[in-house]
């Protein structure tokens, strides 16, 4: 209401019930510190990494353009990460500490007009391809995915319906993790001299799996974390000099991580999920729908980023702000499937999409784009050990 | 009859060769539609049971349909055994569609002898691998820029007079695939052509042209300057003036492409500059400029400028013929497709922007150092048979250059 009084930090008063709108920041014990790594007298031997680092002793602390404050109160300090804009509703105590009755967050960004298709039109989306890795079980499961958009697949009505499928997009991890050491640092020179990396292999096979994609459709190729690209977000586009044999097709188009496009007036908005697997080792949530939806209404895909998740220092405009609401919202590389179609208040509907790791799980998701439905796609060969 | 030799066929591949035969396999090796091959197994199958029911015969099936898991409809595509086959159908709450895998000799632990006759068959049908496939898009061309050599003749000379308005211009062939052996050698022309401009007279009108190319060449992130500084550093001497040698290259490479009419693909592109003087060539860079990047246009700019000095090249040439008679004839040879549009180029330049305008007094500059580019090119003929170098051969080159040095020193 209009009531409350906005103040900035450094027109608190004490007892004074007001509104404070800052950035937040989560003193975490356990969080990896590149300093405390290489200090001396700590001797520490440099943390493994663990699946997450909360803990109870971790603090919530609001920043302005001036100053900081520490906060408590009714805020889930567990939950929220590091780098999240949000505005809090209390008063600052004696002891110099903010004591919070409500907080908010931006909400969902304003709306954007929807212009889809009035027939079906369908989306694949696959992420976590993991070519090169040790295990060949998912190979198959690749080339039927491939065969399935290409339209070799299945019977006559499957293959129509494949035919409506209007866009592939990768969303990332095209090489799995086995490409990423080369042991160079660990091994000798003379060792490691004549060994090829293994994601030379991997993207060879890539390559023609890509090949095989463009002759039928358009893919739009993001990159992820192992794949052969910079680390810091914005990923730019894997170079198209690794792929000569499928670059020829004006249909392979090689896009950055994060990645926003108009597919027949529907807006798409995704990353390869580095993002959200951030945001899950530094907070309490842990469905990646949960976190999917929490990045949407806190107005930023990746609150975490200079902080804990490399990212490119902007400093005169952050690109990852949420400014208009998409249509469809997905992370890449989750480990299940989930999907939820959202409703705003203005009007704004978002299928909030998480794309699981195919080389784990197999599973593609195939979203329409008339009504913004999505189903996932299995597919399987079958083993030694013939389950089901 | 036609029916019957396909049975035979896969009769001969499951139990005399005793392979894995997929669909796609048998599709791809007997040419014939997926759907089609997929129909050829199942009758085979069909007929080989009813003839002989102890044959050694084991199918794969392919299973589609959709499941209900946890609550929401999934779609599952699953290759199974025959004896699975029942159970996989019972699962699912809706069959799309099921058909006929493989069929092979031996029973299969995994599926992998699966994933690898395909693989293999499709590793050697690369190219055409949505040949036999049931869709087909519209969209998925191959850009090779040699498909056809389009109208050469016609289109060096539209390339010849480009304007520097090339906004939209284009040359950019797109993929460099094509065109890697004329690049190396422009690069090599580039590289020579920079030891060229090393001389000190024609330094300054070098720095000229390249106040005018340096934009474009920093620009111009496309193939062929990469290619040029390869060789640069192949040769290893062309570092004082990098940016001339990456201009430079782009000159010679515009009056290489002319002379070339296989890589045509940059020259309707070039093009669009023309259109004031060749309307007819419209259409061509219309389609060109879309796939070009906007730093190829600056390249046209470079090598309207290049253009602009081929007719004082000649004229220079002219001059001194009583020394390098054979070389003079043999870049006039080179030159006499381009410079008779490039006359004509020349003396029109009202359709000309302003930018050409610009280039020509440069050029004009620069022409001392067009005439060193100029040997430089017959020079680089050397490596390749030109049709222009007819004549010339190594030691006419060598005598050539020590000429050269004997005039400029007079």
């Amino acid at each position: 209401g209009n009531d409350i009084a906005l103040r900035k930090l450094s027109e608190l008063q004490a007892g004074e019930k007001c509104c404070v709108v800052g950035t937040l920041f989560k003193d975490m014990q356990l969080q990896p510190s590149i300093l405390q790594e290489i200090s001396e007298e700590h001797n520490l031997v440099p943390q493994p990494p663990l699946p997450k680092y909360i803990q109870p002793s971790d603090e919530l602390i609001l920043e302005d353009e001036l100053q900081r404050i520490k906060l408590e109160g009714a805020i889930d300090v567990q939950r929220l990460v590091t780098g999240t804009i949000l505005a809090v509703y209390g008063s600052e105590q004696d002891d110099g500490r903010f004591l919070v009755e409500d907080h908010c967050f931006a909400d969902l960004p304003p709306p954007l007009p929807w212009n889809g298709p009035s027939s079906d039109r369908f989306v694949l989306l696959a992420s976590g391809l993991g070519l090169g890795s040790v295990s060949g079980e998912a190979l198959l499961s690749t080339q039927l995915l491939v065969d399935v958009v290409t339209g070799q697949l299945g019977a006559e009505g499957e293959q129509s319906c494949a035919a409506h499928i209007a866009r592939v997009i990768l969303a990332g991890n095209l090489l799995s993790q086995n490409t990423q050491s080369r042991d160079t640092i660990n091994k000798a020179k003379y060792l490691t001299k004549k060994t090829q990396a293994a994601s030379v292999e991997a993207v060879k096979m890539l390559d023609e799996i890509l090949l095989q994609l463009c002759t039928s459709v358009p893919v739009d190729v993001m990159p992820g974390e192992f794949d052969p690209t910079n680390y810091t977000l914005p990923q730019q586009p894997l170079h198209r000099c690794m792929l000569p044999l499928a670059s020829a097709y004006a249909t392979l188009r090689l896009v950055t991580n994060p990645y926003q496009a108009n597919l027949d007036g529907v807006r798409f908005l995704g990353t390869s999920g580095q993002n959200i697997s951030d945001i899950f080792k530094y907070s309490s949530m842990d469905d990646y729908l949960e976190i999917l939806e929490w990045t949407l209404l806190a107005g930023h895909i990746s609150p975490t980023a200079p902080d804990t998740l490399g990212c490119y220092p902007f400093y005169k405009s952050d690109p990852f702000i949420l400014t208009e609401c998409p249509h469809v919202y997905f992370c890449g590389n989750a480990p299940h499937f989930q999907s939820k179609l959202l409703q705003g208040n203005e009007g704004q509907r978002v299928l909030l999409l998480t794309v699981p790791d195919f080389s784990a799980t197999q599973t593609a998701c195939l979203v329409n784009l008339r009504d913004l439905s999505c189903q996932p796609i299995t597919f399987s060969g079958f083993g030694a050990d013939s389950e089901d | 009859m036609a029916d019957e030799l396909y049975l035979e066929n896969i009769d001969e591949f499951v139990t005399d060769q005793n392979r894995v035969v997929t669909y796609k396999w048998l599709s791809y090796t007997l040419g014939v539609h997926v759907n089609q091959a997929k129909q050829m197994l199942y009758d085979y199958v069909e007929r080989k049971r009813k003839e002989n029911s102890g044959a050694q015969l084991h199918v794969t099936y392919l299973v589609a349909g959709n499941l209900l898991q946890n609550g929401h409809v999934c779609h599952k595509v699953a290759v199974v055994r025959e004896d699975k086959l029942e159970a996989m159908k019972s699962k699912l709450s809706t069959i799309a569609s099921v058909h006929v895998y493989s069929i092979q000799k031996a029973l299969l632990k995994d599926s992998s002898p699966l994933y690898n006759t395909d693989y293999d068959i499709v590793k050697t049908n690369l190219q055409h691998c949505s040949k036999f496939s049931a869709i087909h898009c519209a969209a998925a061309v191959p850009r090779t820029p040699p498909d056809a050599p389009r109208a050469p003749a016609s289109a060096q000379s539209p390339q010849r007079q480009r304007d520097a308005d090339a906004a939209g211009a284009v040359n950019g062939h797109g993929p460099p695939a094509a065109k890697p052996p004329p690049q190396q050698h422009r690069g090599i022309m580039g590289m020579f052509a920079a030891k060229a401009a090393a001389k000190p007279q024609d330094t300054h009108k070098e720095a000229k042209a390249e106040a005018k190319e340096a934009p474009g060449v920093s620009a111009a992130s496309s193939k062929p300057p990469t290619k040029n500084s390869i060789m640069n550093n192949f040769f290893g001497k062309a570092a004082m003036n990098k940016l001339k040698v990456n201009s430079v290259p782009e000159q010679p490479k515009e009056e290489k492409e002319v002379v070339k009419p296989s890589v045509a693909v940059a020259e309707p592109e070039s093009s669009p500059n023309t259109v004031a003087e060749k309307p007819g060539k419209k259409t061509e860079p219309a389609r060109i400029q879309q796939k070009d990047k906007k730093s190829k246009t600056k390249r046209a700019d470079r090598s309207d400028d290049e253009e602009e000095r081929d007719p004082e090249n000649v004229k220079k040439k002219r001059k001194r013929i009583k020394q390098l008679q054979s070389d003079s004839s043999d870049e006039e040879a080179d030159v006499p497709p381009s410079p008779t549009p490039e006359e004509e180029g020349a003396p029109s330049p009202p359709p000309v922007p302003a930018l050409k305008t610009e280039l020509e007094p440069a050029s004009t500059e620069v022409s001392a150092g067009g005439r060193k580019r100029k040997r430089k090119r017959v020079l680089k003929s050397k490596m390749f048979i030109d049709e222009e170098e007819g004549c010339m051969g190594k030691t006419g080159c060598a005598l050539h250059s020590l000429e050269l040095t004997l005039l400029l020193t007079i």
